[in-house]
C-alpha cells in the first residue's frame, strides 16, 4: 500500500465550563460526603488546572458519551466545511461506552445522524484513538474510503460519582477509597475529539500527512495495570471478573470502578520508553528532525532518571518541541490526542514540512502507541 | 532537564549503545515481572517466607558481584587504565553488600547459618560462572552490559521491590535495607555507567559485546530468580 493519507481536519468537544480544582468536587461528588486527602497529590503529579466534565454541579449528566463523539466529528466536517453524507468510514475510541452491546460506533454514527457508513468501534484505554486512527488511515490507503473519520471521546466522570462506590468494599472503615480508585477520579475527565483522513490534503490550509502509526502491545509481559470489572486483587483471575460474579456482586466487591496499580505503572513506563528508543535506533524516528511532540504525558511527570537515560542516548527530545494542552484541556484518555491535534492544528505556527511526533502511552496492560505526521500545504502541491 | 547538555556527534556509538541497552533492560524486565516470585509480588500476595528465600538466593551471588568485577579490572589493559580504576573502586565499593543481605534475613525471622550455608541455585551458578568466565578475558569491555543489568536492578527495582516488600509482609524497614538502601544510594549509576561506556563503545565490536553481555546476563539473571520456589 503506497497511498497517502492526510489528515485534513480536526473537531473537538469539549463539554461545560473549564472547571478549575477547587470546584471538580462538585461536578465528581464528594464519597461519603468529605472531602479528598489525596485529590491534591494527584493534582500535583498529573499537573491538570481545568478540565471539563459532562455533568452540572448537582452530578446531573449533560451529555452522553455517543453524543460527546458525534459533536467532535461534526465539529470536524464542520472544520473542512465537507457534509457528513461524504463519511465512508466512522471508527470510534472510548474506554466505556453509554451501552456495553452494541458498540459504541453504531451509537455515535447515529447521533451523528449521517447516513449508511461503514464502521468500527475500538475499545481500549488511551490507545483505541491510534486504533481508530489507524483504521480509518488503512481504509483511506486501500481506497476503501474517500472520506473516513476517527473519534475518540470518554464520559468517566459518571463513574466517579460517589454513589458508584459508597457501599462497596472500596470504601474503607474511614469512608476513603484507597488510592487506586481515588487517584484517577482526579486525573481523568470528559471530552471527544475527531479527525477526518482523505487521500488528497485540503486544499486551502495545513494538513498533515500520515507517515506512519505504530502500536504495541506488552500484554505478553505485563499484569492488568488500569482496569474496570474486577477487584484489585482478583484482577489476574478472570473467572473472577464481573462478568462471572454478575452486576450486583461485582458492584458490592468494587469490581466496577475504574482503578490504577502505580506500582506496576513504574516498569511499564520503562517498556515505552524502551519501545521509543528501539524506534530511534531502527532510524523509524530521528529526534533532531521531529519538530513537535505531542504526548499527553508531560515531559515533566517521566523520572529524572527516564529523562537523563534519553538525553544520553541522544534521543531526548527538547522541551521547547513539545505541546500539550493537558493543563487545561484535562486528561481525557482516548479523546487525548484527538483534542490536542485540534488545539495545536489552530494553535501553533505549524510549516510546510514539519514533522509532528504524536506519543500515546497506555498503562491498561501494557501498551504504546507511536504516529509520525508531516505537514503539507495542499495549496502548494 | 534543559541544564542537559545534548550529545555530540562523536558519542553517537556510547549513545546508540544506551538506547540498545535501554531495550534489552525493559526485555530484562519484563522476564523478572514473569517469574513465579515477582508475579507474586505484583499480585499483592508476597510473604515474608517469600522475602527470606529471596535473600537466601541473592547472597549467594551477591557475594560473588565484587569478585567477577576486581578479576575484570585485573585483565584491563595499560591503555584502559581509567577503566580499570573505576572497577577497582566499584569493586571495593560493593564487596561487603552481601552482608546486608545476612542482616536482613536475620531481621527478617531466618537463622544466619541458614544463608550462610546455603548452595548456589542454577540460575546463580549458571550467572557467576558467565561472570568469572567473561571477566578472565583481556579487556572484558563487554561485562558493561552486565553492570547495566545488575546495576539497572538497584537504581530501579530495589527500592520498589523493597517498599513493596514493606508494605505487603508487614517487616520494619530495618529487615528491608539491603533494596532500601540500593534503592537510595544508586542515584548516579546512570552518569558513571555512561562515562565508563564512553571509554570503549567507540572502538569496533565493543557495543554490540555489551549489548550481548546484557542480553545473558539478564537471561541468567532471570533463570535465578525464577529457580527460586515460591
Amino acid at each position: 500500500m503506497t497511498a497517502d493519507a492526510f489528515l485534513i481536519a480536526t473537531g473537538a468537544f469539549m463539554p461545560g465550563p473549564p472547571i478549575p480544582n477547587a470546584r471538580m468536587e462538585d461536578h465528581i461528588g464528594r464519597v461519603n460526603g468529605r472531602d479528598s486527602a489525596l485529590g491534591r497529590r494527584a493534582l500535583r503529579w498529573n499537573g491538570v488546572e481545568t478540565r471539563h466534565y459532562a455533568l452540572d454541579d448537582h452530578g446531573v449528566a449533560t451529555h452522553d458519551n455517543a453524543g460527546l463523539a458525534a459533536a467532535a466529528v461534526a465539529a470536524a466536517l464542520d472544520d473542512a466545511d465537507r457534509p457528513s453524507r461524504d463519511l465512508g468510514f466512522l471508527a470510534t475510541a472510548t474506554t466505556q461506552g453509554d451501552l456495553i452491546v452494541p458498540g459504541h460506533a453504531s451509537q455515535v454514527h447515529a447521533a451523528l445522524g449521517a447516513p449508511p457508513l461503514e464502521l468500527a468501534s475500538f475499545q481500549s484505554v488511551c490507545a483505541s484513538s491510534l486504533m481508530a486512527l489507524k483504521a480509518a488511515v488503512l481504509n483511506v490507503k486501500a481506497g476503501e474510503a474517500r472520506l473516513a473519520a476517527a473519534v475518540g471521546s470518554e464520559f468517566p466522570s459518571r463513574w466517579f460519582r460517589p454513589e458508584r462506590y459508597e457501599g462497596t468494599d472500596l470504601v474503607d472503615a474511614k469512608g476513603r477509597l484507597p488510592v487506586e480508585a481515588e487517584f484517577l477520579r482526579w486525573t481523568l475527565s470528559d471530552g471527544a475529539g475527531a479527525a477526518l483522513v482523505a487521500p488528497r490534503p485540503a486544499a486551502d490550509r495545513i494538513s498533515f500527512r500520515v507517515d506512519w502509526i505504530d502500536l504495541i502491545s506488552y500484554a505478553d509481559r505485563f499484569e492488568t495495570c488500569m482496569w474496570a470489572g474486577a477487584a484489585k486483587a482478583d484482577r489476574f483471575d478472570l473467572s473472577k471478573s464481573w462478568s462471572a460474579l454478575g452486576p450486583a456482586a461485582a458492584f458490592a466487591a468494587g469490581a466496577i470502578a475504574l482503578q490504577q496499580d502505580f506500582e506496576l505503572l513504574k516498569p511499564i513506563i520503562r517498556a515505552w520508553v524502551a519501545r521509543y528508543l528501539e524506534l530511534v535506533e531502527a532510524g523509524k524516528i530521528d529526534p533532531d528532525a521531529v519538530d513537535h511532540v505531542l504526548c499527553h504525558y508531560s515531559a515533566e511527570s517521566l523520572r529524572r532518571e527516564i529523562v537523563e537515560l534519553l538525553v544520553a542516548a541522544g534521543s531526548m527530545i527538547s522541551e521547547e518541541k513539545w505541546f500539550s494542552n493537558l493543563k487545561t484541556k484535562g486528561n481525557t484518555g482516548a479523546a487525548a490526542i484527538f483534542v490536542m491535534l485540534d488545539e495545536f492544528a489552530r494553535t501553533r505556527p505549524i510549516s510546510p514540512g514539519d514533522r509532528a511526533l504524536c506519543v500515546v502511552p497506555e498503562s491498561g496492560r501494557a501498551m504504546v502507541g507511536f504516529m509520525m505526521l508531516t505537514a503539507v500545504d495542499g495549496a502548494e502541491r | 532537564m534543559n541544564e542537559l547538555a545534548p550529545i555530540s556527534k562523536a558519542d553517537e556509538a556510547t549513545a546508540s549503545c544506551l538506547r540498545r541497552l535501554g531495550t534489552e533492560w525493559a526485555d530484562f524486565e519484563a522476564r523478572l515481572h514473569a517469574t513465579p516470585l515477582v508475579k507474586r509480588l505484583d499480585q499483592g500476595k508476597f510473604r515474608v517466607e517469600d522475602y527470606r528465600a529471596l535473600l537466601l538466593n541473592l547472597r549467594q551471588q551477591v557475594k560473588d558481584g565484587a569478585c567477577w568485577i576486581a578479576r575484570a579490572a585485573s585483565h584491563v589493559d595499560e591503555a584502559h587504565f581509567e577503566l580499570r580504576s573505576i572497577l577497582m573502586r566499584h569493586a571495593a565499593t560493593e564487596h561487603r553488600d552481601y552482608k546486608m543481605l545476612e542482616q536482613d534475613f536475620v531481621a527478617a525471622g531466618g537463622q544466619l547459618k541458614d544463608i550462610q550455608s546455603a548452595d548456589k541455585n542454577i540460575g546463580s551458578e549458571a550467572l557467576s560462572a558467565w561472570m568469572f568466565h567473561e571477566a578472565s578475558k583481556p579487556n572484558p569491555f563487554g561485562l558493561l552490559g552486565a553492570m547495566w543489568i545488575i546495576e539497572g536492578l538497584g537504581s530501579m527495582k530495589a527500592k520498589e521491590w523493597g517498599e513493596a516488600i514493606v508494605a505487603q509482609t508487614g517487616l520494619p524497614r530495618a529487615a528491608v535495607s539491603f533494596l532500601l538502601y540500593h534503592g537510595d544510594n544508586d542515584d548516579d549509576h546512570l552518569k558513571e555507567f555512561e562515562a565508563m561506556l564512553r571509554l570503549v563503545a567507540p572502538a569496533p565490536g565493543v557495543a554490540d559485546r555489551v549489548v550481548k553481555t546484557a542480553r545473558v546476563t539478564g537471561r541468567l539473571y532471570a533463570l535465578q530468580i525464577e529457580e527460586i520456589a515460591v
